[in-house]
C-alpha cells in the first residue's frame, strides 16, 4: 500500500517538474533564439531615457524582493518589470548589476545559472562591531548561525537529529512554540531552505524518513567560514587553527571568493 | 513427492556462505509476513527438519539480539578508538549467521549490521578529524554563557531538565556578533517616513469616550471638548514650567549671574526646538517671572525675578519686543557664540523626532 502511494505523489512530482521544465524551455526559447540583429534593432527602438528608467526599475524591484531575502526569478523580473523591453534583457542587467556594484557596494549573484535566480548580497565585507544596517539585526540570524556553524564543524553535512539536540540545549525546541522565533521547525526547514541558507534533504533508504542538512547556496556565498571558526575560537577559546580541517577548508574557501569578487 | 521436492529445495540450502543468503532472501519474498509460521516444523516450506530446528532459531535470534543490545547501549564505549569492541561484534554476528537459515534471523542479522556500520562510518569520520574534534553539547555550553544564561543556583537540576533561563536580549546579543560572519545586502526601506507615526492608544481612549455619550444627551459633548482644550493649554503650561525650573537651577548654580539669552534658548541640534523654547520663554517674560534686558556688551541676557520683585498685574514698566530667528542667523549665533549644547533639555515625549 505504501509503495502505491509512492508512485501516486512521485507522478505528481514528475507531472510538476515537467511543466515547470516546458515553462523554462519556453523561457530559454524566447532567450536563447534572439539573435543580435533583433537586439540591435530593439535598442534603437527604445531611447535611452527609457532605457535608463528600466534599469532603475529593475534596480527597484530586486531590492524590494530582496527584503525578505527570498531569491528572486527571472522570469518574475521579465514579467513584471521588464515587459516589452525583454529582447534587451542582457543590456539592462549587466546595467543593473553594475549599478548595484557601484552605487549599492552590493552584488547580484546567479546561484542557479539553469533555472536563472538570483540574490542580493554585500559586496563588503563587514567591520565587527560596525552595525550593517540602521535596522536592529533579526534575532533569527543568531539561530541560523547556530546551525550553519555546528554544520560546518562537522564537515559539512549533518543529520537533522544533531540539529534538533543541539537547539534544545539552547532552550529551542523545534516541538514547541518559542517566544522569540515561534514555529522552530518552520522557520528552519522552510523558511530558511527557502532563502537558500539551508538545505534539508532527504536520506535515501531511510525508514522512517531521515532528513539531513547542508549549507545552501546563499550561505555559501555569504557567509564566511574563516569569520565563523574565529567567533567558534573564541567562544571555546581555542585557536581557531586547531581545528585543522576545517581551518583549512575556510582558508581555501575565502581566497577563492576573493579571488571571484571582481 | 513431498520427499522429493523437499531435497531438491534441501539441496539448494545445503552450501553454506553468500548461496545460502541467496535462497533465505528469494524464499521472504515468497512468503512475506510470516507469523506463526516459523515455529511449524518441516512441512510446505520444504526446510530440511535441522535447519527448521525452532530451539535452535530461536537461540540465534535471542544471541541477535543480545549483540543488537550491546550495540546500542554501549555505543560511546564502541566510538572509542582505543578499542576494537565494533570489529569482534562483528565477528560474532558472522560466526552466528552461518546458521542462519530463514528470513526471520537474516533480518535480525541486517538490522544489526544496520547498526554497525553506522558506527563505523562515525568512527570513521573520528579519524579524519586530525585537529581537535568538536563537541557540539560543549559548543551549547558556551553560547549559553555568550548569550548570559542565567543559572539559578537553589534549583537542583534533575535529569534532563535544563536549568536556567536566558535573558531578554539573548538571541538578539548572539544575532548581534555573528552578523559580521555574513556578507547580507542590508534590506531595503525608507530612511525616513512622510510623517511621524504617533502610538495609537491615546486616540483609541479618546474615540470610546465618544462613543458612549452618544447614546447620552448631546449635553456631554461641550464638556468633551473643553477637557481636550484644557489639555493643549496644559501641555504649554507644563513646557514653560519646566523652562523656568531650568532658568532657576541654571541662575542658582551661577551664583546670580544673568545668562545669556541666546546661550539659554538656542538648541544648536535643532531648529525647531530653538523656536519652541523662544516661544515658551516669552511667556515667563509676559507672566513677569523672568526678566529680559542688556548688558554690558549690549547682548541680551535673562534672569528670574527675585520673590519680592513680582508685582502681580504689572505695576513695572513693561515693554514689548517682537523676537524673530531664520535658520541662516540660528547657525550665525552657534558659530558667534560657540553652542554646543542646548541649556534647556530636550522634553522627553518628543524625543524621536530628528
Amino acid at each position: 500500500m505504501s509503495q502505491r502511494k509512492k508512485s501516486v505523489s512521485a507522478s505528481q512530482n514528475k507531472t510538476q517538474r515537467r511543466s515547470q521544465a516546458s515553462l523554462n524551455e519556453d523561457e530559454e526559447a524566447s532567450f536563447s533564439q534572439v539573435s543580435s540583429s533583433q537586439v540591435q534593432r530593439a535598442r534603437e527602438n527604445f531611447t535611452s531615457d527609457q532605457i535608463d528608467r528600466k534599469v532603475a526599475e529593475v534596480v527597484q524591484f530586486i531590492l524590494i524582493k530582496d527584503q525578505k531575502k527570498m531569491p528572486i526569478r527571472r522570469a518574475d523580473i521579465v514579467k513584471h518589470v521588464i515587459k516589452d523591453y525583454k529582447l534587451l534583457y542582457t543590456d539592462i542587467i549587466n546595467r543593473v548589476c553594475r549599478t548595484f556594484e557601484q552605487v549599492f557596494g552590493l552584488k547580484l549573484v546567479e546561484t542557479d545559472p539553469k533555472n536563472h535566480i538570483y540574490i542580493l548580497i554585500n559586496k563588503l565585507d563587514p567591520i565587527q562591531g560596525e552595525p550593517v544596517s540602521m535596522r536592529p539585526v533579526n534575532p533569527k540570524k543568531g539561530l541560523l548561525f547556530v546551525i550553519l556553524s555546528v554544520i560546518f564543524m562537522k564537515g559539512g553535512v549533518i543529520k537533522e537529529n544533531l540539529v534538533w539536540n543541539s537547539l534544545k540545549k539552547l532552550r529551542v525546541d523545534p516541538g514547541e512554540k518559542h517566544d522569540e522565533f515561534g514555529d522552530v521547525k518552520k522557520v528552519v526547514t522552510d523558511e530558511f531552505v527557502r532563502q537558500k541558507y539551508l538545505e534539508y534533504v532527504k536520506i535515501p533508504h531511510t525508514e522512517p524518513v531521515e532528513y539531513e542538512f547542508r549549507w545552501g547556496l546563499r550561505s555559501e556565498k555569504e557567509v564566511s567560514k574563516l569569520k565563523m571558526l574565529e567567533f567558534v575560537g573564541e567562544l571555546f577559546e581555542q585557536d581557531p587553527q586547531s581545528w585543522t580541517q576545517q581551518f583549512r577548508e575556510a582558508s581555501t574557501v575565502d581566497s577563492s571568493s576573493q579571488r571571484t569578487s571582481s | 513427492m513431498s520427499d522429493t521436492r523437499r531435497r531438491s529445495r534441501g539441496s539448494q540450502e545445503e552450501p553454506a556462505g553468500p548461496s545460502n543468503g541467496v535462497g533465505v532472501r528469494n524464499r521472504s519474498e515468497r512468503t512475506g509476513d510470516m507469523g506463526d509460521e516459523d515455529d511449524v516444523v518441516g512441512g510446505p516450506s520444504g526446510i530440511s527438519e535441522e535447519d527448521d530446528d525452532p530451539t535452535r532459531r530461536r537461540e540465534i535470534r535471542s544471541k541477535y539480539r543480545d549483540l543488537i543490545n550491546q550495540v546500542q547501549q554501549n555505543r560511546e564505549d564502541m566510538l572509542n578508538p582505543a578499542n576494537n569492541k565494533l570489529t569482534d561484534v562483528l565477528e560474532e554476528a558472522n560466526k552466528l549467521f552461518v546458521n542462519v537459515r530463514q528470513a526471520r534471523e537474516a533480518a535480525l542479522d541486517a538490522q544489526l549490521l544496520v547498526l554497525a556500520t553506522d558506527l563505523g562510518k562515525e568512527k570513521a569520520s573520528q579519524l579524519h578529524a586530525e585537529g581537535s574534534a568538536f563537541d557540539p553539547s560543549a559548543f551549547a555550553e558556551h553560547l549559553l554563557s555568550f548569550m548570559g544564561l542565567n543559572r539559578l543556583e537553589d534549583e537542583s537540576g534533575q535529569d534532563g531538565h535544563l536549568e536556567g533561563y536566558l535573558p531578554q536580549g539573548a538571541w538578539q546579543k548572539l544575532a548581534n556578533r555573528s552578523e559580521s560572519c555574513f556578507k547580507t545586502a542590508p534590506s531595503f526601506h525608507y530612511m525616513l517616513g512622510s510623517f511621524l507615526a504617533e502610538p495609537p492608544p491615546p486616540r483609541q481612549r479618546v474615540e470610546r469616550q465618544r462613543r458612549v455619550p452618544s447614546k447620552e444627551a448631546k449635553r456631554i459633548m461641550p464638556t468633551q471638548l473643553k477637557q481636550m482644550e484644557e489639555s493643549h493649554q496644559e501641555a504649554t503650561e507644563k513646557e514653560v514650567e519646566r523652562i523656568l525650573g531650568c532658568l532657576q537651577r541654571y541662575f542658582a548654580d551661577d551664583s546670580g549671574e544673568p545668562i545669556s539669552y541666546y546661550e539659554f534658548v538656542i538648541d544648536p541640534n535643532s531648529f525647531s526646538r530653538t523656536v519652541e523654547n523662544i516661544f515658551h520663554t516669552s511667556f515667563l517674560i509676559r507672566d513677569g517671572l523672568v526678566r529680559m534686558f542688556l548688558d554690558n556688551d549690549e547682548l541680551p541676557c535673562i534672569a528670574p525675578v527675585e520673590e519680592g520683585e513680582i508685582e502681580p498685574g504689572g505695576a513695572s514698566i513693561r515693554h514689548q519686543c517682537v523676537i524673530s530667528i531664520n535658520q541662516e542667523s540660528w547657525r550665525e549665533i552657534i558659530d558667534a557664540f560657540d553652542i554646543k549644547e542646548a541649556l534647556i533639555p530636550v522634553p522627553e515625549v518628543l524625543s524621536q523626532e530628528s
